[in-house]
């Protein structure tokens, strides 16, 4: 039982919520379903197709293509962790100084708009006068210019780091804050029992940031399928299809292609890509909480 | 007619949650004349805070004219529209407000009073809680005991109808409980308005109330004086709720034996004083012998129970003595020094006229 | 010096750990500033100091390029986004931190759980929809699109705030005197606000960034914002014009991270909280 006044006040500011919810999530959602049922140009009639764009696209040449190219790009998930490991739990050392001004620079490339970070990447990795190409070529490492985003091996490896590279301080924030929530006692403990170095990361640190660790892969992956700016800056889903992400397939059937109900289809592959990969990780999650 | 002319009433209150699965409060009824302070007492879950939001308008209870203040239903009333002051457990200050504008918090909402008046009142209630140098600082600048202070100016600028106190001392520590519970109880004689104080802890209870209402299980024991429930407690459970340290427990057994009525239990047999004997129904039955640790004595002579003294403990001038009677353990309040040591073989004497009888469903016999 | 007992072993590691990482981060931040710098002629040298310093890619920019304009775009962009997400969020997410109604947390779940759906195939209906209503092309347009992703972020943020606030606070408000929106408005609002500044700041900084929905959803006489100038920059092939390419990453980089900068500490304390 609830007074009136109450429930008007719930009713009242879940409006703008529900209101939310209903026409910017579901609508459009159920709509690109709807969509994805039809040939559906950027102008002009849609024509009816049934399932005929799914089939279609189980069928073609590109799909596994694309997801093949959908599981190296989500591989930058663990490079993300490497690395943001690595910085969370230097940044933790007692003897580290400057520490303030460290997180500030390292989080600079997740501040940047992806796309600026890509365009960057772009250039730094141009194959007539980027850096790492000079480079590369004045130690002897490579002979020739490597068009490192027009070749099929390369170029899906490199949209995979320049990702690893964007991304990773969304990883370390997390990570470093559940290592600043380990007590020190902890430690002094582990030292008195005499843990060594690496004793006392296994038995105190990694438990204490295994839920940390799997929040971030979880949210990472589900990220990093979608975040495809920079990709579509660095190779617009090619050489061919060898980039093409599911995300981007999707994107270029959009925005180059304008065949958006093929491009809900693809969307649609991508939503059970996403929930694959991310459920093994969501499963161990549940079972650490419900241990806990 | 429901209501006395001036007090609070509470009528068959029921209060349910999760869609009736959980009784909080079940028919509890509560009389609390105009100026009394009514403490509920009783343990954690046995819904005495739950009464108290009914009352505050906090809770909506089940039955539809439950709460009445001065004759008026307020059961459905909004808590503003109630006259009724709520001081809360954490305090509840707003914490982006100085102390000055916590306490006219109220009187700033009602909008009825000049800005010179609500200021006066602020001043009064500050002076009466000693607490006029704080006026202009933050809460997260105050200890725990000036948050209450401040919680309780809150309330008295209101002048409200009645005081509702949550447990407001449980998070202070042991000696500042002691001297804002004295504090609160000369406010309320001077300010003469009806209060009521939720506690679980009964020696508050005791030293500040002027009735005080057993609760448990959702549900009044009793509702008396402090002396009439420390001295005649209507059930087993408030006989072992009240008093510090707790009653010593024996089960024992009523034999006629010739023209004595004997108790009879596993490790004693006493005859029972003539007027006991006599309002206890003749047959032989079973029940529960309740004896306050101050009605046991340690004796010298023969006679009385045997038993080696376990421990020994200082409450101040008194002393606790943990006797073991074969395998019971008895409880013994000594005032002084215990002239006893651990492991002395001592003698119980138990004045059986002081004691509580009890059924065995807990009902008093006496 | 601190009491720090921490052996040589570790100090090494630790202090190794933390160079590699930031070199790793610094130095091709270092090489586009430099090369924003450098005149036209000394692109092809991979030098890191220039003979000189030039302008002529700044002046370009803003005299060519006319990049302001997209910079007030994606200014408009993001705080209209911004403040849009904060009038939907903050009600919500008040109401799900601290009232009881029926199928609260589904509900709840179903709004933040698009935090992990991958949101951009909404952008495939939403164009055709924004077309045919004539949202296309416009502002309105794009703040609105953007809830989609600033919306349920925001929500879990200040739910969780919300929850954290002292449980009693509004039945002291409504006991002294409150209805139950006064409640809300005279007490909850003032306390939530730090978090509401984080939130607006996030807010507009993924407003400020977007690329996908903007790229999708504007023309080149629209509202086009600096992410979707600076990606038609990038598709020039051959032909593209790094230096002023590596100025508009600049300025349409270095805000936000300077915004970060100033806002860690703030940021910090507020999320600390949640």
């Amino acid at each position: 039982m609830k007074r009136s006044e109450e429930r008007w006040l719930i009713i009242l500011f879940l409006a703008p919520t529900t209101l939310f919810m209903l026409l910017l999530l579901w609508a459009p959602f159920l709509q690109g379903m709807w969509m994805s049922l039809h040939r559906w140009p950027f102008m002009g009639e849609p024509v009816w197709l049934g399932l005929r764009n799914y089939t279609d696209f189980l069928g073609a040449a590109y799909f596994w293509d694309a997801i093949e190219a959908t599981l190296i790009y989500s591989l930058s998930t663990l490079f993300q962790l490497a690395v943001a490991l690595v910085a969370a739990l230097a940044l933790r050392q007692p003897f580290v100084r400057f520490k303030a001004l460290w997180r500030g620079i390292m989080i600079i490339s997740y501040a940047m708009p992806p796309v600026v970070v890509g365009a960057i990447w772009l250039f730094l990795l141009d194959p007539g006068l980027g850096m790492i190409t000079h480079y590369l070529m004045a130690f002897g490492i490579i002979e020739q210019p490597i068009y490192w985003f027009a070749e099929n091996t390369w170029a899906k490896w490199m949209i995979t780091l320049v990702a690893s590279w964007t991304f990773w301080p969304f990883m370390f924030l997390i990570i470093l804050s559940a290592l600043q929530a380990i007590p020190q006692s902890r430690y002094e403990l582990a030292e008195i029992y005499g843990a060594n170095l690496w004793q006392r990361f296994v038995v105190v640190t990694l438990p204490a940031i295994r839920n940390a660790i799997l929040v971030v892969v979880i949210l990472r992956l589900a990220f990093n399928l979608a975040k495809i700016e920079q990709p579509f800056t660095l190779t617009g889903g090619g050489p061919g299809y060898e980039t093409s992400v599911l995300s981007i397939l999707m994107y270029r059937f959009a925005f180059m292609s304008g065949d958006f109900g093929m491009a809900f289809t693809v969307g649609m592959f991508l939503v059970v890509m996403t929930a694959a990969l991310i459920l093994p990780f969501a499963w161990l999650f549940q079972r650490q909480v419900g241990r806990a | 007619m429901h209501g006395t002319a001036s007090g609070i009433e509470v009528r068959n209150l029921r209060k349910t949650f999760g869609g009736g699965t959980v009784v909080a409060c079940d028919d509890v009824n509560l009389d609390i004349g105009s100026g009394e302070l009514l403490v509920l007492l009783g343990p954690s879950g046995c819904g005495k805070t739950t009464t108290l939001r009914c009352i505050a308008g906090l809770e909506n209870p089940d039955n539809d004219d439950a709460i009445w203040v001065r004759g008026r239903n307020m059961t459905r009333l909004a808590p503003r529209d109630r006259n009724l002051a709520f001081v809360f457990q954490d305090t509840a200050l707003f914490p982006n407000l100085t102390v000055r504008r916590n306490i006219s918090f109220g009187l700033d909402m009602r909008g009825k009073l000049s800005r010179a008046e609500i200021e006066a009142r602020v001043t009064e209630a500050a002076r009466l809680l000693r607490i006029e140098g704080l006026l202009d600082r933050y809460p997260r600048q105050l200890s725990g005991g000036q948050g209450q202070r401040v919680g309780l100016g809150r309330a008295i600028v209101m002048e409200p109808d009645a005081f509702l106190l949550d447990e407001p001392l449980a998070a202070l520590d042991a000696a500042l409980r002691v001297e804002m519970r004295t504090e609160i109880k000369l406010i309320q004689r001077k300010l003469a308005t009806t209060m009521i104080f939720v506690t679980h802890d009964q020696e508050e209870a005791l030293t500040i109330g002027d009735k005080i209402a057993v609760m448990k299980d959702g549900r009044v024991q009793q509702v008396d004086s402090p002396q009439d429930i420390y001295r005649r407690p209507s059930n087993l459970f408030v006989a072992t709720f009240i008093g510090s340290p707790p009653i010593n427990q024996f089960r024992c057994e009523l034999r006629q034996e010739g023209g004595e009525v004997r108790l009879v239990s596993p490790i004693f047999t006493l005859s029972l004083p003539a007027e006991l004997a006599r309002r206890f129904a003749a047959a032989d039955r079973g029940l529960i012998l309740g004896l306050r640790p101050e009605f046991v004595e340690i004796g010298r002579e023969a006679g009385g129970i045997e038993g080696v003294v376990r421990l020994t403990e200082l409450l101040g001038s008194r002393t606790l003595v943990l006797v073991d009677a074969g395998g019971t353990e008895i409880r013994v309040l000594v005032q002084g020094e215990p002239g006893v040591r651990e492991g002395d073989r001592v003698r119980l004497v138990l004045q059986l006229a002081r004691g509580f009888y009890f059924d065995l469903d807990g009902r008093s016999l006496l | 010096m601190t009491d720090d007992r921490s052996s040589p072993g570790q100090k090494a590691l630790g202090h190794g750990g933390l160079a590699l990482v930031l070199a790793l981060v610094l130095i091709p931040y270092v090489y586009v500033i430099v090369t924003a710098f450098k005149p036209a002629e000394e692109i092809y040298d991979a030098t890191w100091l220039p003979q000189r310093i030039s302008f002529d890619a700044w002046i370009e920019v803003f005299e060519v390029n006319r990049f302001h304009l997209y910079l007030w775009n994606s200014l408009v962009a993001g705080a209209g986004s911004a403040a849009l997400a904060i009038l939907i969020a903050v009600p919500g997410a008040y109401i799900f931190a601290r009232k009881e109604f029926r199928f609260r947390e589904p509900f709840f779940y179903m709004i933040v759980g698009t935090l992990i759906f991958p949101f951009i195939l909404l952008i495939v209906p939403i164009t055709i929809t924004w077309i045919r209503i004539g949202l296309f092309d416009t502002f309105i347009g794009l703040w609105l699109a953007f809830q989609i992703f600033a919306v349920p972020y925001s929500m879990w943020i200040l739910r969780g705030y919300f929850a954290g606030l002292p449980k009693n606070l509004e039945e002291a408000a409504m006991v002294y005197g409150c209805t139950q929106f006064q409640a809300f408005y005279r007490v909850m609002l003032p306390l939530a606000k730090p978090v509401i500044v984080s939130v607006l700041f996030l807010a507009f900084l993924q407003g400020w960034s977007d690329f996908l929905f903007s790229n999708m959803l504007t023309t080149g006489d629209g509202p086009r914002t600096a992410s979707v100038a600076i990606y038609a920059s990038t598709a020039g092939g051959e032909r593209v014009d790094w230096q002023v390419l590596m100025v508009m990453t600049l300025l349409t980089g270095v805000p936000p991270v300077v915004l970060y900068m100033l806002a860690q500490k703030h940021l910090a304390k507020t999320f600390a909280a949640t």
